[in-house]
C-alpha cells in the first residue's frame, strides 16, 4: 500500500487572511503566508468560505483549527466565520501597534507580528 | 446522483469510500461512486481537508468517516 500522504489522522490548521485593501491587509495577507512557511498550518482562501464555496466551507468545518487574521477592527474574516457558524481563533494586527493607513509594512514588521501570532498559538 | 469520495488512499479515505458504497448499495439508489485521487481536483472544489465527500459537485463534508447512516441521509436528501 502506498504511504499516506493526505494528511488524514495529521491535525489541520487551515489560515485564512484579511487581505484587504490597506496596509494591514498587505501585513495579514504576509503573516499568514510567513505562518504557513513556517509550518503552522495551510494558508486558504477567505474571499471563498465568504462566498461560501461548499469545499471551503466544509474544509473549515473539519478542520481541527481556523485561524483568522484579520487586518484590522473592523473584522471582515472574523465576520464570515460567526455568519457561517464556523469555529476559528481570530487575530488582529492592529493589536500589535500596527496603525491602519500608517505603518510602513516591512519585512521586520512581518516578521514580529508573525512571531507574535505563533507565540499566541502555542500558549493558547 | 454522483457522488464523489475525496481522499488518496489512507485508511480513512477507504473507510470513507466503503460506507458510502454500502450506503448505496443499501438504499437502492443509482448513484455513481467515484473515488477522486487527484489533487489538482481536490483543490479546484476547495477541499483542505480529506477524506471529502461531495454530491453533485457541491462539498458535504470534509475531514470526516461518515458512517453508512449518515451517507444514507445524505442521499436521501
Amino acid at each position: 500500500m502506498a504511504e499516506c500522504n493526505c494528511g488524514c489522522g495529521q491535525k489541520t490548521n487551515l489560515i485564512y487572511a484579511c487581505s484587504g485593501a490597506a496596509n494591514t491587509g498587505f501585513l495579514a495577507d504576509q503573516v499568514a503566508r510567513g505562518l504557513m512557511k513556517d509550518g503552522t498550518g495551510s494558508m486558504t482562501c477567505l474571499a471563498a468560505v465568504g462566498a461560501e464555496l461548499s469545499g471551503f466551507v466544509a474544509s473549515a468545518r473539519g478542520a481541527d483549527s481556523n485561524i483568522v487574521i484579520d487586518g484590522c477592527a473592523v473584522g471582515c474574516g472574523a465576520g464570515i466565520f460567526e455568519r457561517l457558524g464556523l469555529p476559528y481563533t481570530q487575530f488582529v494586527v492592529t493589536d500589535y501597534g500596527v496603525k491602519k493607513g500608517k505603518t510602513e509594512i516591512t519585512g521586520e514588521v512581518i516578521e514580529e507580528v508573525k512571531n507574535a501570532i505563533k507565540g499566541a498559538l502555542c500558549n493558547g | 446522483m454522483k457522488i464523489q469520495v475525496l481522499g488518496t488512499g489512507c485508511s480513512r479515505c477507504n473507510m470513507l469510500e466503503a460506507n458510502v458504497r454500502a450506503a448505496v448499495a443499501e438504499s437502492g439508489s443509482n448513484a455513481v461512486v467515484e473515488k477522486v485521487t487527484d489533487l489538482d481536483m481536490m483543490m479546484d472544489l476547495g477541499v483542505m481537508v480529506t477524506p471529502a465527500l461531495a454530491v453533485d459537485g457541491k462539498v458535504v463534508s470534509a475531514g470526516k468517516v461518515l458512517t453508512k447512516e449518515q451517507v444514507l441521509s445524505i442521499i436521501k436528501e
